[in-house]
């Protein structure tokens, strides 16, 4: 249980980490009512473009800005292949992550697996961090947590920002209803790349964040990873919906959700006895009673009412 | 105000299902015209509206609205010009945004999105004093979601929506079709007040052949893709019902055997 | 909200069935990225050689990542908080993800072929100066090459098979083919994604080549059914970068045996923890002896002749 404790820190900076890419995958599945497959491709873009560019001395702040942009580039493909080659969203998002594999390689000096070493660069965030911390060789300003989570609050002050604003508002409505959204003279394809863009943009700030993390870039760090973000997306709304009203603390409840996802599974790991291998099932079975608790509770209060109250609730 | 040359619009062609759906309609409307438009189902009344609004674009012909030719413009460019209310309450609001949020995104028809403020203080009084106008309580919900309304407050916002900037045309389909007597009621009081205040040019189809006589200064009758009658002023003031569907006849040179029109 | 997370401490609690572990037991973790054949005998093999070295003063806890990174950081977070005395990183990812997080535990890698492309350190000659020491899987590529041109002498074209996934592919890839080109064969390299595209890259591969050689690469040797269902009926022999591949696809390999490449690494993790030998002093080891295999059921099916000096390898 101790060890749990111990290792808490660590799997809230990577949930803090993976929240970034959910609150990206927020705008695009949830605003925009787009399943956005890019992301598998452009997260390892945004961790292949910060590792290569702090390798060739970069400052770690403009390595992350270069991810971001490259990230947002990926995200106007996808947009592009959509609104103006007329591909359905799905299959724009899984041709653009298909052509990334090759960008990504080449970014990566055609290595699957690029390495960037703690102690040689300066970098934002690292696992090392942590235990350094732990020692009391670093203050809590450098603590992975604080950092993530200083960046996540300001992102969440930008976008709540943005989707005030007209153009934010008009994005917002081109999700919730296209043929209103045209009716009041708003470019809804137009729209739909700008919110691939800031989606994907986000996406690769959360790889290049990652990298420096764990230290090492590598071609299928992207697998799998829309599948975390929703996974992450519905547990913040499915725990906090009901608290969390207002925008911005939707979003903040997206990055709750990956947090929670990353502490279940270091639950799994680190208390139970269990083989490792069946890891995986007993993660899903964990998020899957996450998922139902609520449904269960309203189905049983519900049931007692139309017993007449019983007495029993 | 409006021009329609002789547009044509054939769906499908080329496939067993083609559907020529305007067959050569022209029209000319004139500022402050209020015109009904009636006719059986599939007579091409919803497919004129769309042409004119740009869902997709006509096969030939010319559509000019306060002179601009707008037959080669997208949808969202001839925007700034058009007011619209669909039949489906649904359609004319984005429900997951607040109500004040849809008057201000309708407010911004026709002008560039900038990364401005959406909606200024100043502006929430004026659209509180507008809701006041349809007596249907809505001045007190301003940031309550639009997916919380009932059909006839939403189908009432939307035409409030549509009618903020005095549009140069104002394309009502059919937009009490879907709602309860009394709702319908309201709603199309409030359309007659804020035409006639307004002197919008309007085009207004409805299957309830009562109100085609009542509303408006003008009626046409749109059969098989043409338009067969076109009344206006004296003439249509007397007109009955029982007029219409002779007219009707006439025209189409066959019974006519639509209950929605009979019952209306 | 209140209940959800109380649910989930009661689960935890529930779950948390392991016994507090003594103190005056040494404690080793082991991260083992992916399950298959050779990294799960360099477990094995470590685990043996460390217990007869030290057995009953050690406590060991293995854990598998399954192929997840996400997971294999969350096992290194466990195991660096738990405060173990001793960390074997059982593939590249487990030993990048041990190296981040910390620079005070020992952390013996295995089953690696470049500590230096792994790590991204400089002028590394096998002594790291740091708390990472291991064992390295790299069988002398030169020799490999030469086992190609000894057992097939006509052959002139060589396909090069591997996943460009891999971390470590890319460099044996590199190697092998300027030994091959420098004893006069052609060598053409056929990469593939992932194991979804494995097969038809591996029908080209076949195609081209006389012969195919594969490096030691995990999704290979985790698919190896492919590969000999793809091989074996095109009639092209296969010479593969490990045993374990060998064993199902493969004509022949310059065997490294990973249990004792484990055993290796489980008495150096001994030394380490009894001796209190220094990790920054420790040389990367290498396997001891290679030896040549040939796999008697695929040479027979493809009529290859077995030269003197080689091993059939044994069925287990």
């Amino acid at each position: 249980m101790n060890s749990f404790i111990n290792a808490l820190p660590g799997a809230a900076a990577q949930g803090l980490i993976w929240g970034v890419m959910a609150i990206g995958l927020y705008i695009t599945y949830r605003l925009l009512n787009i399943s956005d497959l890019t992301v598998d491709g452009s997260f390892c873009t945004g961790g292949a473009v910060g590792v290569m560019l702090i390798m060739n001395g970069w400052n770690v702040w403009f390595a992350l800005l270069a991810a971001i942009l490259v990230g947002m580039l990926t995200g106007m493909v996808t947009g592009l292949l959509h609104t103006s080659c007329g591909i359905p969203a799905i299959l724009s998002g899984i041709l653009t992550q298909l052509g990334l594999w090759s960008v990504n390689l080449a970014i990566m000096g055609m290595k699957a697996n690029q390495s960037i070493n703690v102690n040689k660069y300066k970098l934002l965030v690292s696992l090392r961090y942590l235990q350094d911390f732990n020692k009391g060789k670093r203050t809590f300003l450098e603590h992975p947590i604080f950092v993530v989570g200083m960046i996540t609050l300001a992102l969440i002050a930008v976008l709540y920002w943005f989707f005030g604003t007209e153009l934010g508002s008009s994005l917002r409505a081109t999700g919730s209803n296209p043929s209103m959204a045209r009716a009041q003279g708003i470019n809804t394809n137009r729209n739909i790349v700008l919110g691939l863009m800031v989606s994907n943009g986000l996406v690769a700030l959360s790889g290049a964040l990652l990298a420096q993390y764990q230290s090492f870039a590598d071609i299928n760090m992207g697998r799998g990873a829309i599948v975390i973000g929703l996974a992450a997306v519905i547990i913040g709304e499915v725990i906090f919906g009901k608290l969390f009203r207002n925008f911005a603390f939707k979003l903040l409840g997206v990055s709750l959700g990956a947090i929670i996802y990353y502490v279940v599974i270091q639950a799994v790991v680190s208390l139970s006895g269990i083989n490792s291998n069946y890891l995986k099932l007993l993660s899903a079975i964990i998020v899957g009673l996450f998922l139902a608790v609520p449904y269960w509770k309203g189905k049983y209060f519900a049931k007692a009412a139309r017993k007449g109250g019983s007495a029993h609730a | 105000m409006l021009e329609i040359k002789n547009i044509f619009k054939t769906f499908n062609p080329g496939t067993v299902n083609q559907k020529t759906a305007l067959n050569g309609v022209s029209l000319t409307l004139n500022e402050g015209d209020f015109v009904t438009v009636i006719g059986g189902n599939g007579a091409g009344k919803s497919t004129l509206l769309n042409a004119v609004a740009g869902t997709w674009l006509v096969d030939s012909g010319s559509i000019s609205i306060g002179g601009v030719d707008v037959t080669h413009l997208p949808e969202h460019k001839r925007a700034k010009f058009i007011g619209r209310v669909f039949q489906d309450p649904m359609l004319g609001t984005a429900a997951t945004m607040q109500i004040e949020e849809n008057l201000a995104l309708a407010q911004r028809r026709g002008k560039p999105r900038t990364l401005h403020a959406g909606i200024t203080a100043g502006e929430r009084e004026q659209y509180k004093e507008l809701l006041k106008t349809l007596g249907l309580g809505l001045e007190e919900r301003l940031t309550a979601r639009v997916g919380l309304l009932s059909g006839g407050q939403r189908q009432a916002l939307t035409l409030l929506m549509a009618t903020l900037q005095k549009p140069k045309l104002l394309l009502l389909d059919e937009h009490t079709a879907a709602l309860d007597p009394k709702t319908a009621a309201k709603v199309l009081e409030a359309t007659q007040t804020i035409v006639s205040r307004d002197n919008l040019t309007t085009l207004m189809i409805t299957h309830n052949m009562r109100d085609a006589i009542t509303y408006g200064n003008r009626l046409i009758m749109m059969y098989e893709g043409k338009i067969a009658v076109d009344v206006s002023g004296e003439d249509k003031k007397n007109l009955t019902v029982e007029d219409l569907m002779q007219m009707f006849e006439k025209a189409a040179g066959a019974a006519l055997a639509n209950d929605r029109l009979l019952l209306g | 909200m209140k209940k959800g997370f109380a649910i989930l401490m009661a689960l935890c609690l529930l779950l948390g069935c392991v016994p507090a572990l003594a103190d005056e037991l040494y404690r080793v973790g082991v991260c083992q990225h992916i399950q298959h054949e050779a990294l799960d005998e360099a477990t094995q093999g470590f685990i043996d050689a460390l217990t007869a070295e030290i057995g009953d003063e050690v406590s060991i806890e293995i854990q598998n990542a399954s192929g997840d990174n996400g997971v294999c950081l969350a096992i290194i977070s466990d195991f660096v908080s738990n405060d173990v005395d001793l960390i074997l990183a059982n593939s590249t990812p487990s030993l990048q993800a041990a190296y981040a997080a910390t620079s005070d535990i020992p952390v013996l890698g295995t089953s690696i072929t470049e500590y230096c492309v792994a790590l991204g350190l400089d002028g590394f000659n096998d002594v790291s100066g740091s708390n990472i020491s291991g064992t390295s899987d790299l069988a002398p590529l030169d020799q490999q090459a030469a086992l190609i041109t000894e057992l097939f002498p006509q052959a002139q074209k060589v396909a090069i098979l591997y996943c460009s996934a891999e971390p470590n592919s890319l460099y044996q890839v590199e190697i092998v083919t300027a030994e091959l080109e420098k004893l006069g064969i052609s060598v053409k390299p056929f990469s593939f994604v992932d194991v979804n595209e494995m097969s038809l890259i591996a029908q080209e591969a076949c195609d081209y080549a006389d012969v195919i050689y594969t490096p030691t690469d995990n999704t290979i040797a985790a698919s190896a059914g492919i590969l000999d269902n793809i091989c074996h009926p095109a009639g092209k022999p296969v010479i593969t970068g490990d045993t374990g591949t060998c064993r199902t696809a493969g004509a022949a390999v310059l065997g490294i045996s990973y249990y004792e490449l484990g055993s290796l690494t489980g008495r150096m993790a001994a030394s380490i923890l009894k001796e209190e030998t220094d990790i920054s002093t420790l040389p990367i080891a290498y396997a001891e002896n290679v030896t040549k295999y040939y796999n008697p059921a695929i040479c027979e099916a493809l009529g290859i002749t077995i030269p003197d000096g080689f091993t059939a390898l044994p069925a287990n």
